[in-house]
């Protein structure tokens, strides 16, 4: 197939929107006051190309799973994405003038609030690797012909999660994912590192294996041609490189330094707009958007149930890691829609279960953790999969701002971190995960589940594919012994009483390996004659409050928890939330309360106070109060 | 230009010894305590006995000497052959080599600087390189001196694109004093690294990001020799290809050996095979001594030559604040430095940039780079680093700031445009989970001043503190309302307002502090006084004077914050005051993921308002006449 030019007339409709859509954008911000109006103006062919000559979509359905898919990488763009959508039809022009206000969804930055927003953008380099999600979905999972383009601004491709998916995107041959590069030279402060330097991003796309293309992102029909090939491109994602100019069209600003997200004053937004205005040839010629190929099924939104029970015994040793590997591959035996990913950890998060029963369904993503993340976040757009990735639970500290716009972006994936706290030993604190459980409590739509063995981990791994918001899964290194039942049912938010009798003294909180800590506790005491009642709280966000309150009440008012984090923001101060205005209970916290070290298991959880040795001095401390 | 001469045959054959050695040593002591990463060691042995013995120029009984060159192992799993390094100098004895990883041994599985030789704690992989840029900027344009900075990567990591952020860093400001070495051995932990043996993908993408790259067979000395002698106009990379298990004939370039020890059978049959190609050479090898020309630094003492400028009543940002003190603190010591990433017109750092361009680093968009330079300037007591960027980018380099407690750094942080108070750019750029991930880090101390003085005095506070300093700055302006001679210290609560009758004690920082301080106008106008604290540091808090206060008003008291509910400023209080019988306890913060609006609105909706701080004191003062 040869390339067609656009005919002349068509060139000046998409001419003209691209001008329509900086009206839109400077009036949106004039409305608002604040916003980022340069930002959007030179970006204006490029979406004006985008959305109505390229993309292939229905416009009165954004989330139609057929659509090609587009993300505003450069968030604070927003104006011209709801002014594209206008154009479109599938919102109101009027409606424009809302933007930022307290009762619209026209957000200072994309949420999907929106019906044409999956994934919320906004803080930078973080649109291409989710996008990579998606065009990896749309490749292998749905083996679909819709297409991902992913506009990215030039201030954030200084951030290194831009090359992570830039590496992801060429290693798995992302032919269906078009990267849009508005290189428009000045950042929000100063002027990007590379200026106007197109080879040196030429060199960098063309270095990390994309196909690509230098441009004048102001022409519409180099843009047309650009796009074109980058369709017939097989086998390497693209790359369009746009020159442009930040405030193109509005005389006196564009270029200049210092409007970074500006709007235009009262006094001259009329006559920059009469100017824009005068550029239109014909302002009701209107383009319409090509129709995608329906070659998707809609999502299969029934829930997963394990099609088996756990199959443990109680007593069985083994770590909730690897019952974490067994429980997935499971769920990926009850629905074809379970994917799982991993950052070259698989063997130590036993991810590699699920690899070897389901290959297709496993994408390696290498040591990118914010992209692992991202990726995650995109497979699991439109409910086209239920996504699990899984890595140290420490490094899912590198991706806390992804798992922070996965929040706002409304997001259901599961995230699973292995090797959490000084139970893993020798490794050293580099590797413990002591600040997760902080972590993931300060997400709004999170929930953590801490399983204590491998039935409760197999259960937590079926009620997360179920759950919506984020879910993240605690696993632990070290073998330790199932103590439930394989009938037994959990629930989100539903603590279990592990041990109790009627003349319990104290009330002990621990999960995972303080759990059975704290079991060994309660054997220990129990040959002395002293009871103490052991409470698993399954899930740490959203705790079972009325559980704990009830148990405490039964023992005196007297709890002590245990847990192998900092004191801050875990179990512990979970706890005491919960507790609120209970009166009349005594909490003992026991965590770790200064930067760990390397040594053998037993001997750090003794050393940092958290061992079954520390439980059993502070319930005689209790005592001796 | 330095001439190349080829080193003689004796050294070559000295420094594949040494290169065996290290092997060696590496396979002993992992075996010995049945962990580690001997396979990661060998592909690098050639590479340490060429940079310890041949290339660096340092002080082998004098780690800390500014003038020695720096070394960073930022794959940090191979510690065990940096820890053979100084066994073969002499530094570290072998039996305490063979008893690393346990729990009395200050070898840890990871480098640490509880190590002398080791000045960041490395093992997150990724992040050595922008350490490292950060000591190539600090001897190139603060020291302007000639030592130099080694750091060692794996191809793993590469993976990370903070790797790319450094490497974008280091060529933009020309550290040509920095020479990184890629270490590919092909395999990564679980699977073959993505690019595999090709260098010379390896290499195209150095050279795009503006390195010199040079292939190198990582096993050949000569090579390396060669190599790492070349002149230097920009940063250098050089790319050695390796075999992971170099040495062990049955793990050489094999999967499923990554971090795995050898048998202790195995063990000895590999290393008497080694032992026999260590070739009888008298000669030893001495690493060269430094050039002596890094200039006398102290960082001690730094204090504000006078009191903050502000009237009472006055209104300023915290934001701009800091900026101004930031600025002045950097009119009385030189090695104060700040940087920031591309939001210096927000952070108002720019005002110390204006005053100080030549101590301004701009980290562009990459707060994971911005975190690891901070780190890299502030090692070995350099320079009083002041990084800022907005609060809730902060979340970007966790992983970083996880690290710098590891490390003992003590950076100094300061996130603006925290909370709700951001308005109309919507909930991608409010700040309300930072103060929960900075009080899970051991040695962070967290500031959240409420007005322009107590900034004033958080800064300069910072630059004294050891540890991770953390300063939570508000865009809003707000009133001053201390008195310029105002004393502030670390973990020392200010009560701002206070009456004999009042009735319930009400915490609050930042603009939340003001909106309790409003609801005190309003609620006097109704005959209820309530007792305000602002704490000044998040952590430590004050414990003793809450409680106090707390007492005096009958033990009621709210916490109003612009955060999240979990891990901020109430559940810090929360863990305050536990235990303490008869306290009657409510707060008030952010509940969901909010939204775009006017702050007044937001403050309203999510109710952390003058008037959902006082509506909530009346009904906890009619719930307990109720209880009467």
């Amino acid at each position: 197939m040869s390339y067609h030019k656009p005919d002349e007339k068509t060139l000046q409709a998409l001419k003209d929107i691209a001008n329509k859509l900086r009206i839109h954008s400077i009036k949106e911000t004039c409305a608002s006051n604040s916003g980022h109006p340069t930002s959007c103006c030179s970006a204006a062919e490029l979406m004006s190309v985008l959305f109505f000559h390229t993309m292939r979509y229905k416009a009165n359905d954004p989330r139609n799973p057929s659509n090609d898919r587009f993300i505003l990488s450069k968030g604070h763009a927003a104006p011209i994405l709801y002014a594209a959508w206008a154009e479109a039809g599938f919102i109101k022009e009027s409606e424009l003038l809302n933007l930022r206000k307290i009762d619209s969804d026209l957000e200072g930055h994309p949420t999907p609030k929106l019906a044409f927003v999956d994934v919320a953008t906004g803080s930078l380099g973080q649109g291409l690797g989710a996008a990579c999600g998606m065009a990896y979905t749309g490749k292998y999972f749905d083996k679909a012909s819709y297409r991902v383009y992913c506009m990215l601004g030039d201030g954030e491709c200084s951030e290194g999660s831009v090359w992570e998916a830039m590496a992801f995107a060429s290693y798995y041959k992302l032919d269906n994912l078009v990267a849009i590069l508005d290189v428009n030279r000045l950042g929000q402060s100063e002027a990007a590192p590379l200026q106007h330097n197109m080879d040196t991003y030429k060199e960098r796309c063309k270095a990390f294996g994309f196909n690509t293309y230098v441009v004048d992102g102001h022409d519409v029909e180099e843009l047309c041609k650009a796009l074109w090939h980058a369709e017939q491109t097989k086998g390497k994602p693209t790359a369009i490189v746009a020159k442009t100019f930040k405030g193109k069209g509005l005389k006196g600003i564009e270029d200049q330094d210092n409007w970074h997200g500006k709007p235009m004053p009262k006094d001259r937004a009329e006559e920059l707009i009469n100017d824009l205005l005068s550029q239109i040839q014909s302002p009701n010629k209107p383009l319409h958007p090509q129709l995608p190929n329906e070659d998707v099924a809609l999502a299969d939104l029934t829930p997963i149930r394990l099609l088996t029970a756990p199959e443990y015994k109680i007593g069985d040793k083994m770590s909730t890691r690897k019952a974490y590997g067994v429980a997935l591959k499971k769920m990926g035996d009850a629905s074809p829609r379970v994917v799982a990913m991993d950052g070259d950890t698989k063997n130590s998060t036993f991810s590699d279960i699920f690899k070897k029963a389901h290959p297709d369904r496993f994408i390696e993503c290498f040591i990118a953790e914010q992209n692992m993340v991202s990726v995650a976040i995109g497979c699991a757009t439109r409910d086209r999969t239920v996504s699990f990735a899984s890595t140290f639970a420490a490094f899912f500290a590198r991706a806390y701002d992804h798992i922070r716009m996965a929040a706002i972006s409304q997001s259901n994936v599961n995230l699973v971190g292995s090797h959490c706290g000084v139970s893993i030993g020798e490794d050293g604190p580099s590797q413990m995960a002591l600040e997760d459980l902080a972590m993931f409590r300060a997400i709004p739509t999170c929930t953590v589940f801490y399983p204590s063995d491998g039935v409760s981990t197999e259960r937590a791994v079926e009620l997360a594919a179920n759950t919506k918001g984020i879910c993240f899964i605690r696993t632990s290194r070290p073998d330790t012994a199932v103590i439930y039942d394989a009938g037994e049912k959990f629930e989100v938010g539903k603590a279990k009483v592990v041990r109790q009798s009627d003349k319990d003294q104290v009330t002990i909180i621990g999960a995972g390996v303080t759990l059975h800590e704290a079991l060994a506790a309660h054997d220990q005491l129990a040959k002395e004659g002293v009871n103490i009642r052991v409470i698993d709280p399954f899930t740490i966000k959203p705790l079972d409050a009325s559980t704990i309150v009830a148990n405490a009440r039964a023992t005196g008012g007297k709890v002590i928890t245990v847990e192998d984090h900092y004191k801050e923001g875990g179990l512990g101060e979970a706890v005491l939330s919960a507790l609120g205005e209970e009166p009349g209970i005594v909490v003992h916290r026991l965590a770790v309360s200064r930067v760990p070290r390397s040594g053998k298991p037993q001997e750090l959880l003794d050393m940092f106070g958290i061992s079954a040795k520390s439980i059993v001095a502070a319930v005689r401390r209790t005592f001796a109060n | 230009m330095e001439d190349y001469h080829k080193p003689d045959q004796q050294t070559v054959q000295a420094l594949r010894n040494i290169a065996n050695r290290l092997r060696i040593n590496s396979i002993k002591a992992t075996t010995a305590v049945g962990n580690g990463h001997p396979t990661s060691c060998c592909s690098v042995a050639e590479i340490m006995s060429v940079l310890f013995f041949h290339t660096m120029k340092y002080r082998p009984d004098d780690h800390k000497n500014p003038n020695n060159d720096r070394f960073i192992l930022s794959k940090g799993h191979a510690a065990p052959v940096l820890y053979s390094v100084w066994v073969e100098i002499g530094f570290l004895k072998e039996s305490e080599l063979m008893s690393m990883c346990q729990v009395d041994s200050t070898l840890e599985g990871h480098p640490t600087p509880k190590q002398q030789f080791v000045d960041v704690a490395t093992g997150s992989l990724g992040q050595g390189l922008g350490v490292a840029c950060g000591m190539a900027y600090t001897a190139k344009y603060f020291d302007k001196s000639s030592y130099r900075v080694y750091c060692l990567l794996g191809d793993g990591e590469m993976s990370e694109g903070a790797v790319w952020e450094a490497m974008a860093f280091a060529s933009y400001y020309q550290l040509d004093n920095l020479l990184a070495i890629l270490d590919i051995n092909r395999l990564g932990q679980s699977d073959p690294a993505p690019l595999q043996h090709h260098v010379e993908k390896y290499q195209r993408r150095c050279e795009a990001f503006g390195w010199h790259a040079i292939i190198v067979d990582g096993h050949s000395v000569e090579e390396l020799c060669k190599a790492m002698s070349q002149p230097r106009h920009q940063p250098t990379a050089i790319i050695a290809k390796t075999i992971k298990g170099k040495g062990i004939p049955v793990a050489e370039d094999k999967m499923g050996w990554h971090g795995k020890v050898l048998s202790k059978d195995m063990a000895e049959s590999v290393m008497r095979d080694i032992q026999s190609r260590i070739l009888n050479s008298n000669k030893r090898m001495y690493p060269a001594s430094p050039i002596e020309d890094a200039p006398p630094v102290s960082l001690r003492n730094v204090r504000m030559p006078s009191a903050p400028n502000y009237k009472p009543g006055e209104k300023i940002a915290t934001c701009k604040a800091y900026g101004m003190a930031v600025a002045k603190l950097g009119r009385y010591n030189e090695r104060v430095v700040a940087m920031d990433v591309d939001t210096k017109n927000f952070t108002c750092s720019e005002i110390f940039k204006n005053e100080h361009p030549n101590r301004f680093i701009e980290c562009y968009s990459a707060e994971q780079n911005m975190v690891s330079v901070a780190t890299g300037c502030a090692a070995r007591e350099l320079n009083i680093v002041f990084a800022s960027g907005l609060a809730t980018f902060f979340t970007r380099a966790y992983d970083q700031l996880r690290m710098a407690a590891i490390s003992d750094s003590n950076i100094n942080l300061c996130g603006s445009h925290c909370g709700l108070s951001d308005g109309e750019d919507g909930p991608a750029h409010m700040g309300l989970e930072d103060m929960a991930i900075f009080r899970a880090i051991p040695t962070a101390t967290i500031f959240y001043p409420s007005d322009a003085v107590s900034t004033e005095k958080a800064v300069e506070l910072a630059a004294n503190t050891k540890g991770v300093c953390y300063i939570r700055t508000t865009r809003p302006e707000t009133a001053i309302i201390y008195n310029s001679n105002e004393d502030f210290h670390v973990g020392q609560a200010k009560v701002v307002c206070q009456n004999k009758e009042d009735q319930v004690t009400v915490i609050g920082a930042g603009m939340t502090l003001h909106e309790a301080l409003a609801a005190a106008e309003q609620l006097k106008k109704e005959r209820i006084h309530i007792r305000v604290i602002d704490p000044f540091t998040i952590k430590p808090l004050d414990a003793k004077t809450i409680i106090d206060h707390v007492r005096s008003t009958r033990g009621r008291v709210i916490t109003v914050e612009d955060h999240y509910y979990e891990g901020g400023l109430g559940e810090a209080v929360c863990s305050a005051i536990v235990n303490e019988p008869g306290f009657t306890f409510q707060r008030l913060a952010v509940a969901h993921v909010p939204r775009s609006g006017k702050m007044s609105d937001l403050f309203k909706i999510y109710g952390i308002d003058r008037d959902s701080i006082a509506q909530l004191v009346r009904k906890m003062l009619s719930s307990s006449a109720n209880a009467k």
